[in-house]
């Protein structure tokens, strides 16, 4: 484990299933994340990226194999409020405004926390994500870019090192998706979060990420992965450079090699 | 000119507040008033006996008549269907939470109260009356077998919707059970609950007036019994009447409510 790792994991295999169904979800998975990167995790559906995602965030165990952030089991990690997770729908409590919905996790992490110290908090997460005016709009009048926004703002509201993003704006429409891009990556150059993120769009991947694995199927393994030396900070342009391009197809040429299934490799 | 004047009457207009109200209400009235002047004309055309089928007049006459009975009959029933309405939202309730809180013990209750369910509950009336006398209780009694089952099943099914990553988040800061229970899983049946206490409201009015012709010596079940053993066919009609007006009464106040329990309900969000 190199010095700068936040996040190692070692070996780490996943099965699931009944006895008589046993199905291996993820391979001998070895992934390490540097402190302050923005790793993404590419793969065909049902190459077990979310369940990789869940591994680290504490919500599935491994069956074998380890994991360490900052040292500490994901477990350990998730009750120091070190993970901050963000998943495809927003999931936002539609009797809450987004404020309140933003201090949420927050509230139940640290009983401590008055009211008044939750919502300055919440605030000031959605005054990040960009959502500040919005404080006191319910879920179904905000857009789905909004809703997503005021996601990143409850997993940031928990100050975590890292933030796993399970595919965050997969459902959202081609502008809102560039947009959260871009105001992603502005928020993690201002806050220096590890982020951990999952997708299946090549160019959200190379646009976003410095570092990028490539998961094949039956089992899910690492099989390939690919360093992203755009320099930061990248903008909408980024995609009309030929290096981005060039990457571009570099990566497009990985996924198809990875959907073959392999076995003994 | 003339071209001015069509964009002038444009019906592209918003409707007015009113205006859309009384062309949500105008079809259903008239109706009701078309019916009502036919029936009043088939009863005097074939000269049908009252106590066969009483002409609308006729039953309202018989409701100006026996006024002082028949208000007097109503208190009492909505005074039963507003107490055993509540008793069963309050237990059906706690049946839910218990159900959703206790794994082994609503594992074990969940069967039973489905199989119970099958009973026909009118059937239970006599033996209700058997075991708490002819008073309040056996109403209460009735009303809650009947319409627990609603605001059970809906609080139920509220709760056990709640989506799995919103429950990895919880369980992603370590919040435990009680704390999903109540910050998540019961506010997130709310909408649900609320459309089962709607059935449920409905239901204790059956139950309310199967109560009463089961034994009673009050209410508007009293009334329509007593009456038709009198054979005063107009006065049960306008009993029936008004067990149909508490009926209305109590399914607009349980929607009413629920306007103010849930207004973040996905169903008022369009408006």
């Amino acid at each position: 484990m190199r010095h700068a790792d936040l996040i190692s994991a070692k070996g780490v295999s996943v099965v699931m299933g009944t006895d008589q169904n046993r199905q291996l979800i993820l391979r001998d998975i070895d992934l390490s994340v540097p402190q302050g990167s923005f790793v993404s995790l590419i793969g065909p559906s049902g190459c077990g990226k979310s369940t990789l995602l869940k591994v680290l965030a504490g919500l599935v165990s491994p069956s074998s194999g380890s994991v360490s952030i900052a040292g500490a089991s994901p477990g350990e990690a998730a009750r120091k409020r070190m993970i901050g997770l963000v998943f495809q729908d927003a999931n936002l409590l539609p009797w809450k405004n987004a404020v309140d919905n933003a201090s949420m996790l927050l509230g139940i992490a640290d009983k401590s926390m008055s009211r008044s110290a939750l919502r300055a908090r919440g605030q000031e997460m959605l005054e990040l994500v960009g959502l500040g005016d919005a404080a006191h709009k319910r879920p179904n009048e905000l857009s789905g870019g909004m809703r997503q926004r005021v996601a990143i703002a409850r997993a940031l509201a928990l100050d975590p090192a890292v933030l796993l993003m399970d595919e965050p704006f997969g459902a959202l429409d081609a502008i809102t998706r560039d947009s959260m891009g871009q105001s992603l990556l502005e928020i993690w150059q201002r806050t220096g979060k590890t982020i951990v993120f999952v997708t299946h769009s090549i160019d959200e991947a190379i646009q976003l990420s410095r570092q990028v694995h490539v998961l094949g199927i039956k089992p899910g393994r690492i099989t390939q992965s690919l360093d992203v030396p755009l320099p930061y900070p990248r903008d909408a342009s980024v995609a009309e450079i030929p290096e981005f391009v060039r990457l571009v197809l570099q990566l497009r040429g990985m996924l198809r090699s990875s959907h073959q299934p392999g076995d003994a490799s | 000119m003339s071209k001015q004047s069509v964009i002038d009457t444009s019906t592209s207009q918003p409707v007015s507040g009113w205006n859309a109200a009384t062309s949500s209400w105008l079809p259903a009235v008239i109706l009701l008033l078309v019916t009502i002047v036919l029936w009043e004309a088939a009863v005097r055309i074939f000269s049908i006996s009252s106590f066969i089928v009483p002409a609308p007049s006729e039953i309202a006459r018989s409701l100006v008549a026996q006024w002082d009975t028949l208000a007097q009959a109503t208190v009492v029933t909505a005074g039963e269907i507003l107490f055993g309405f509540l008793v069963s939202v309050v237990v059906g309730i706690a049946l839910a939470l218990v159900i959703v809180r206790f794994d082994w013990l609503g594992r074990a209750l969940y069967p039973l109260v489905v199989l119970f369910q099958n009973v026909p509950k009118v059937a239970l009336a006599p033996i209700f009356i058997l075991w708490f006398g002819y008073g309040l209780a056996p109403k209460i009694g009735l009303i809650l077998v009947i319409a627990f089952f609603p605001v059970t099943l809906s609080m139920l099914a509220g709760m056990q919707s709640v989506d799995r990553s919103l429950l990895s988040l919880m369980h992603s800061v370590g919040a435990s059970p009680t704390q999903i229970l109540f910050r998540i899983r019961v506010p997130h049946s709310l909408p649900s609950l609320m459309a089962g206490t709607k059935i449920a409201a409905t239901l204790s009015v059956i139950g309310a007036i199967v109560g009463e012709f089961a034994g009673a010596s009050d209410g508007l079940g009293y009334v329509i019994q007593f009456a038709s053993t009198q054979l005063d066919t107009p006065l049960v009609f306008a009993a029936l009447l008004l067990v149909s007006v508490l009926g209305i009464a109590f399914y607009y106040a349980a929607e009413f409510l629920e306007r103010i329990v849930v207004p973040w309900a996905p169903k008022f969000s369009q408006a």
